[in-house]
């Protein structure tokens, strides 16, 4: 390069990669799926009929709804102890 | 969060009818018993010690100014403004105001969570144009940001205009000369444009909140280019705020608030409690934040106010607690969803809302923070604060 110099590449590494692989359901026929309503204008609406068309069309067993104070803030520890205790696995949303 | 699965549904959602939420589903539906039963791409990575991290490379660029600037430009590593060539002299010449080690994790950065080192924040400094001595300043900024407390990851992701806000307080101000008078918050001071630039970059750099990227601002507020003042110790009849959140007074902090703009309130009268009344009744709107979910919002007092409010014979804490009162607003004022979020939001704390509920701008007084800035003049300033953030102040670390 022609009149050129050295810089620092001021992009730091992120060291928080992902440790492991996240596993896939075989089925969802038969699971529970929890979801994680985040307060954001109509999602509850959307999970309603998420939660019907799960169990009607795809065979879920149960969907459990639990409901944070606001989309900026995580769900409570207990909340979240719960969903991971009883679902195989979780949705949450929506992000706008 | 590059693994997880996402169902993509049509922007803009919060609006859409019921009938068309209805259609929506049927898709998503589909889509979220696709993506649950399909694996992860990724191969898992070792996470690596949090005490230090890869040292920083350097790469060849054009030597031109306005070449450089263009190459700097082009990979998304820069706010917008010209910036200060980053070399190995220039950074090195930083690193000398810190006893820390080049490659230690002073913080994560979120949303991307890269590893905030004391060399990457020098960097980023050097690029803001900061002078060397202001170092200690950015690294106390960057490991006040990446608390818990302060809840990076909403701000740097929202739609909402929040920029970070630095206040500069201790002998350290006047050393810097980081502005607290006369136009502390806008142009013309070396000290208050680099370091609140700075931390921008180490926002967007290090945290990787590219605007339009993971920064989802809807329009953004020109403070996110920068947004540091000093408090006016010296014109201030009041403990600084440092010493109010128990900092020795010859300590020297910063404190970051993730905020949400400025609003000017222009107040000659001269009786204490019309002025409390005014402010009170302009930190009110139904849109904010502040109000559906409890804030934690600033005021900053002209000198003007606060010895105003101190001649009648009221502490901090005794304005805060007026400002509080006087700053209740009517639910009602908050419409449809918004008046939703607030009576879920705030049902714990005030019970079951209706229009007529009169509505506290934060839970407590002591949530209101007010700092004394600025030079001669009837001006205060609102400063309303993004949700769940709280402001955070850390002590600044001199080599000396």
């Amino acid at each position: 390069m022609t009149g050129s110099m050295f810089v620092y590449d001021p992009v730091a590494p992120c060291l928080t990669e992902p440790q492991h692989v996240r596993p896939a359901l075989d089925s969802i026929a038969g699971k529970t799926i929890g979801f994680i309503d985040n307060s954001k204008p109509n999602f509850n609406h959307l999970a309603d009929d998420l939660a019907e068309l799960l169990i009607a069309k795809h065979g879920v067993k149960e969907v459990i709804m639990r409901r944070k104070r606001s989309a900026s803030e995580g769900a409570p520890e207990a909340v979240m102890a719960e969903l991971v205790e009883r679902c195989d696995a979780i949705i949450t949303g929506s992000g706008d | 969060m590059p693994d997880l699965p996402i169902a993509v549904v049509p922007h803009p959602f919060g609006t859409r009818s019921r009938e068309a939420l209805r259609e929506i589903a049927r898709t998503c539906a589909d889509d979220i018993a696709r993506l649950l039963c399909e694996a992860g791409e990724r191969e898992p990575s070792r996470q690596r010690s949090s005490v230090s991290a890869p040292r920083a490379s350097l790469v060849e660029a054009p030597a031109d100014p306005v070449e450089l600037n263009r190459f700097f430009i082009r990979r998304r590593w820069g706010d917008g403004l010209p910036i200060s060539a980053p070399t190995h002299e220039a950074v090195e010449r930083m690193l000398r105001h810190t006893r820390r080690a080049p490659d230690e994790v002073v913080a994560t950065i979120a949303p991307g969570m890269g590893a905030a080192t004391v060399e990457y924040i020098a960097i980023n400094a050097v690029m803001a144009g900061c002078y060397p001595e202001y170092l200690p300043v950015v690294i106390a900024a960057a490991g006040a940001v990446a608390t818990k407390r302060f809840h990076l990851q909403a701000i740097q992701a929202t739609t909402n205009p929040a920029a970070v806000w630095l206040i500069v307080n201790g002998p350290i101000a006047k050393w810097l000369e980081v502005n607290s008078g006369s136009n502390c918050l806008g142009q013309g001071t070396w000290a208050n444009a680099t370091l609140g630039r700075a931390l921008r970059l180490v926002l967007q750099n290090i945290g990787r909140a590219l605007p339009g990227e993971m920064d989802r601002a809807t329009q953004g507020q020109p403070a996110k280019y920068s947004f540091c003042c000093a408090e006016n110790e010296d014109a201030s009849p009041w403990e600084p705020l440092h010493v109010e959140r128990g900092f020795a007074a010859d300590a020297n902090t910063v404190t970051v608030v993730g905020a949400l703009g400025t609003w000017n309130m222009n107040m000659t009268a001269m009786h204490p409690e019309e002025v409390i009344a005014m402010l009170g009744d302009t930190m009110q709107y139904p849109a904010s934040s502040d109000y559906i979910y409890g804030g934690a919002p600033f005021v900053v007092l002209s000198p003007q106010h606060a010895n105003l409010f101190h001649a009648a014979g009221w502490s901090k804490a005794d304005v805060k607690r007026l400002l509080w009162e006087a700053s209740k607003m009517r639910a009602g004022r908050s419409r449809g969803s918004e008046f939703e979020r607030m009576a879920t939001a705030r049902r714990a704390e005030l019970g079951e809302i209706a229009a007529d509920t009169m509505v506290p701008i934060s839970e407590k007084p002591e949530d209101i923070t007010i700092v004394v800035a600025g030079g001669p003049g009837s001006h205060s300033v609102f400063v309303p604060v993004s949700a769940h953030t709280r402001s955070v102040t850390q002590e600044i670390v001199l080599t000396e």
